[in-house]
């Protein structure tokens, strides 16, 4: 059986009286393809911003390759308000780290509305993602005293700009991009923190009908390259169904549903959530 | 008892200073509330009142020189949002932030230029200056009107916030900027309404607070406006009724560190007092949270 | 290839302009008003960039310059004076309890430290706050600061609130201009680098900054702590330039000056900063100074002009660029 990368345990996250994720508990295992889908407002992105530490969960826990990274239970004022489940489950230390923590740990993230760093170049966009492994403290970037890590940071950056065909634009300023490019640049930007696991937020967002499939191909492609697991979220259903290898749907914050593209297809939860009951 | 004996001028002046404050901290906290801006002008604006009453009592009866000053400030303050606010509406919060240093700079420069930077005296006006005496302390009769006229103005204001319909629309948008736009709200008027509300309080606040000084200098302003801005935000900023409670508040303990002969502190002690409050609590006494959306 | 004949051009140009400085001193005479834009612009144009660093390339909107400056002044006053002298300077207070003297340079990296210290325990607490409400700490931590050094207490140490005086002073332009260029190369220097860059993340979009792993507050405390370091050595040549120092000079007013230098140079560009420094020297010390004069021309007085009118147009000309020239002389580079 695969390492297990991602494993959530019973994540809900309640914002005041509103639980937007109620006892979420999924699993990316190495080298998978998983999506995370369900109609708007199901909680998608919320899972994303708890798993990469944005919130930090009202309780539940998340481990990544099987150690602990995450873990909350309902405090202060959430303890009266708490509606999710499995209040006692998580007592004792709590462990809520900052975004910057989990993308060194390994996960990097795109953003459903693309935040770029508008007003930088392109490849600035990509050397900032490379600033945290980079090796050097002020005083040595500063006066220039380790061109090496530098150089090395500027080719790998480089790299990854030829690979998203982008190189011709890299002094360019990365707001004045056109959308599809943006996108573009910000998985190359995720890659080059050198994730483990990389978490994709709607990537197919605004494209042609044709766009998706390249895209299935190009998200294989980056998961071979780089040795990667993958978490999407997506609307677009032709893209799932041909990238994603398993598949978790989330209705109303719930898990309503999991398993292979195929069992999801048919299955009659699934059609309820996104065609609404039919009354007759 | 002593220690009441020994504090009660103290205290008296405390309430109001504190009431002073009051009235030109809820300039501050309605501008914030609707623009999240912080209207480094408005201490400025609170010592131009200053200096037009000085003269305008000079040129005319006091009967006829308050109203002007009271319809001036609003004129200045109407005048100040549409020029140096109104054109970066849809600017970074930086650039107006920074337009409102620059109207301060501006304001301060015309009073020295007008003033040719001398302490101008401040006009006794008759009644409030008068001396009366509490238990062992003697004071101006201001002292007392302060807190009372104080309390009656922003009873009235928050009665016209909840009862009319520019008040509502006030609320609306403090609430939410956009969407109030798109429901239909002229969103200039409220603003405009906003400026003229806090520049008319703040024409109140000058008569009380510079009856207490002997003059107005170009900078008279500063001190008393930031003050009050840290006790809107000892407030919670955007809540009028906690913009009062922290200006009563920081003008008690003021004047009490000054009582204990500790004056070179009683301003810092304010600025260390915003300081706590910031890390313990951001959204004041009162405030509500906001969360970003990501 | 190209970089290194980039590097000689404007080493070149620094040579030239330190040459051209001396022979100025040299032909010039020395009282001329030139000098003292030249000294005060060196000094302001420091100050200034050291302020852009933080609200224009980091995006913080800090207000705490001028209490940083002040730190940096009494550093370098207290540490510099020399102990003969100090009887006369600290008459109230005994001679105060420092009786040694350091070297200039040595004091005045001192004075920069001082300054980062006292940056780095403020930025705790505050470096959490947002926008507008760090523009509010900083200026209530730069009240705070000015309140302790007039505090009685500590005369023995800050003289209270008595003047600073007869520490050692320049008298050549050559001095500020070799200090703050040397400090605002460093800066340029900073602000191109990796961790640049990550300032630069951090002014664009926190959020995804801190998904891209870079630590929001250690990066924040590091830009802060930076340009207080520099604010601190400026604030000690302004002390140097004005021969003494008084804690009640470094109001809020002082701080709101540099910020408007910054605007009008661009937030976001040193060129810019070191530009406007200058021009606003220039027009507050000289160029303006005919419209606080009466002027007759015949018998005709000319309107409006007497004591003050110079810093009213001057307030006027900075509301017209805040408003219709919002990028400033130089934009972003």
């Amino acid at each position: 059986m695969a390492e297990n990368v991602l494993h959530l345990d019973r994540v809900t996250m309640q914002f005041g009286g509103v639980v937007a994720v109620n006892g979420l508990s999924m699993d990316v295992n190495a080298g998978e393809i998983v999506a995370l889908i369900g109609p708007n407002g199901a909680g998608k992105t919320t899972a994303f911003n708890v798993i990469t530490g944005v919130y930090a969960p009202t309780n539940g826990q998340v481990d990544l390759f099987g150690s602990p990274m995450v873990r909350n239970h309902p405090r202060g004022k959430m303890k009266k308000l708490y509606a999710g489940e499995d209040p006692d489950a998580f007592r004792g230390q709590a462990l809520c780290p900052t975004p910057d923590k989990i993308t060194r740990l390994g996960i990097a993230r795109t953003f459903q509305n693309i935040r770029l760093f508008c007003s930088l170049s392109v490849l600035d966009n990509v050397l900032i993602a490379k600033h945290m492994r980079a090796r050097h403290n002020v005083f040595a970037a500063t006066f220039r005293l380790t061109p090496r890590v530098e150089r090395e940071m500027r080719q790998s950056a480089e790299a990854l700009l030829e690979e998203q065909g982008l190189t011709h634009l890299k002094d360019e300023v990365a707001g004045s991009l056109p959308y599809g490019l943006q996108r573009r640049l910000e998985i190359a930007r995720a890659l080059a923190t050198e994730p483990r696991l990389l978490l994709l937020d709607e990537p197919a967002a605004g494209m042609n009908p044709q766009e998706p499939h390249e895209l299935a191909a190009f998200i294989r492609q980056i998961r071979e390259k780089y040795n990667l697991s993958i978490l999407v979220i997506e609307h677009h259903m032709d893209l799932v169904m041909e990238v994603a290898e398993r598949i978790y749907v989330l209705d109303f914050g719930k898990l309503i549903a999991q398993g292979d593209p195929a069992a999801i297809q048919d299955n009659p939860d699934v059609i309820t959530a996104y065609l609404g009951v039919d009354e007759e | 008892m002593n220690f009441m004996q020994a504090n009660l001028p103290y205290l008296l002046a405390g309430i109001s200073v504190g009431g002073q404050y009051a009235l030109i901290a809820i300039g501050y906290t309605m501008v914030y509330g609707i623009l999240r801006l912080i209207n480094f002008a408005h201490g400025d604006v609170f010592m131009i009142a200053g200096l037009i009453m000085i003269y305008a009592a000079a040129a005319m009866p006091l009967y006829l020189a308050i109203p002007l000053v009271l319809i001036a400030t609003v004129v200045i303050g109407f005048l100040i949002e549409r020029v140096a606010y109104k054109p970066l509406r849809s600017a970074p919060r930086m650039s107006i932030m920074i337009s409102a240093i620059g109207v301060s700079y501006l304001l301060q420069n015309l009073a020295l230029y007008v003033t040719g930077g001398l302490s101008r005296m401040y006009p006794t006006i008759p009644f409030i200056s008068d001396s009366v005496t509490i238990g062992s302390a003697t004071t101006k009769m201001v002292t007392l009107i302060t807190p009372v006229l104080t309390l009656i103005l922003v009873v009235v204001l928050v009665l016209f916030i909840h009862k009319t319909k520019i008040g509502m629309a006030m609320r609306a948008v403090s609430k939410d900027f956009e969407t109030s736009q798109l429901m239909g709200i002229k969103i200039n008027s409220v603003i405009s309404a906003t400026f003229i509300i806090g520049s008319f309080l703040a024409a109140v606040g000058s008569m009380l607070y510079f009856t207490n000084y002997a003059g107005v200098t170009p900078t008279a302003g500063a001190m008393p406006g930031l003050k009050a801005f840290v006790a809107a935000v000892f407030g919670g900023i955007g809540s009028i009724p906690g913009a009062v409670i922290g200006a009563f508040i920081i003008g008690i303990c003021e004047n009490i560190i000054k009582g204990m002969g500790w004056t070179t502190f009683s301003d810092a002690f304010t600025f260390a007092l915003l300081i706590v409050i910031l890390i313990a609590k951001p959204t004041g006494l009162f405030g509500e949270k906001a969360t970003d959306k990501v | 290839m190209k970089k290194k004949t980039a590097n000689l051009i404007s080493l070149g140009l620094v040579a030239g302009l330190f040459l051209v400085l001396f022979l100025l001193e040299q032909v010039m005479d020395p009282a001329s008003m030139l000098f003292v834009v030249l000294k005060k612009g060196a000094i302001y144009a420091l100050v200034a960039v050291s302020m852009n660093l933080l609200n224009g390339f980091t995006g913080l909107f800090s207000l705490g310059q001028a209490g940083f400056m002040l730190i940096g002044a009494y550093a370098y006053g207290i540490l510099t004076i020399p102990p003969e002298a100090r009887d006369a300077v600290y008459q109230y207070f005994d001679g105060g309890i420092i009786q040694f003297a350091l070297p200039v340079p040595l004091a005045l990296i001192i004075a920069g430290l001082a300054a980062a210290f006292f940056a780095f325990l403020i930025g705790l607490p505050v470096l959490r706050l947002k926008s507008d409400y760090l523009a509010i700490a900083t200026l209530g931590f730069a009240e705070i600061i000015r309140a302790f050094f007039q505090w009685d207490a500590l005369g023995p140490i800050t003289n209270g609130s008595n003047l600073l005086r007869r520490f050692p002073t320049f008298s050549s332009v050559i001095f500020p201009f070799f200090v703050a260029g040397l400090c605002i190369a460093i800066i340029v220097l900073l602000v191109n680098s990796s961790y640049g860059r990550a300032f630069k993340a951090i002014r664009d979009d926190e959020v995804a900054a801190e998904a891209m792993g870079i630590n929001l507050f250690k990066h924040k405390q590091m830009a802060f702590v930076i340009s207080s370091f520099f604010a601190g050595v400026s604030g000690a040549l302004l002390a140097m330039y004005q021969t003494t120092v008084q804690a009640s000079a470094f109001k809020s007013a002082m701080t709101y000056e540099i910020l408007l230098i910054v605007v009008i140079g661009g937030i976001g560009s040193i060129s810019g900063s070191c530009i406007a420094s200058f021009l606003f020297i220039a027009c507050n010390e000289w160029w303006l100074r005919f419209l606080d004069n009466e002027l007759f021309i015949g018998t005709w007085q000319v309107p409006l002009l007497r004591t003050g009118f110079r810093k009213v147009v001057f307030s006027i000309i900075i509301m017209a660029v805040v408003l219709f020239y919002r990028q400033g002389i130089m934009g972003d580079r």
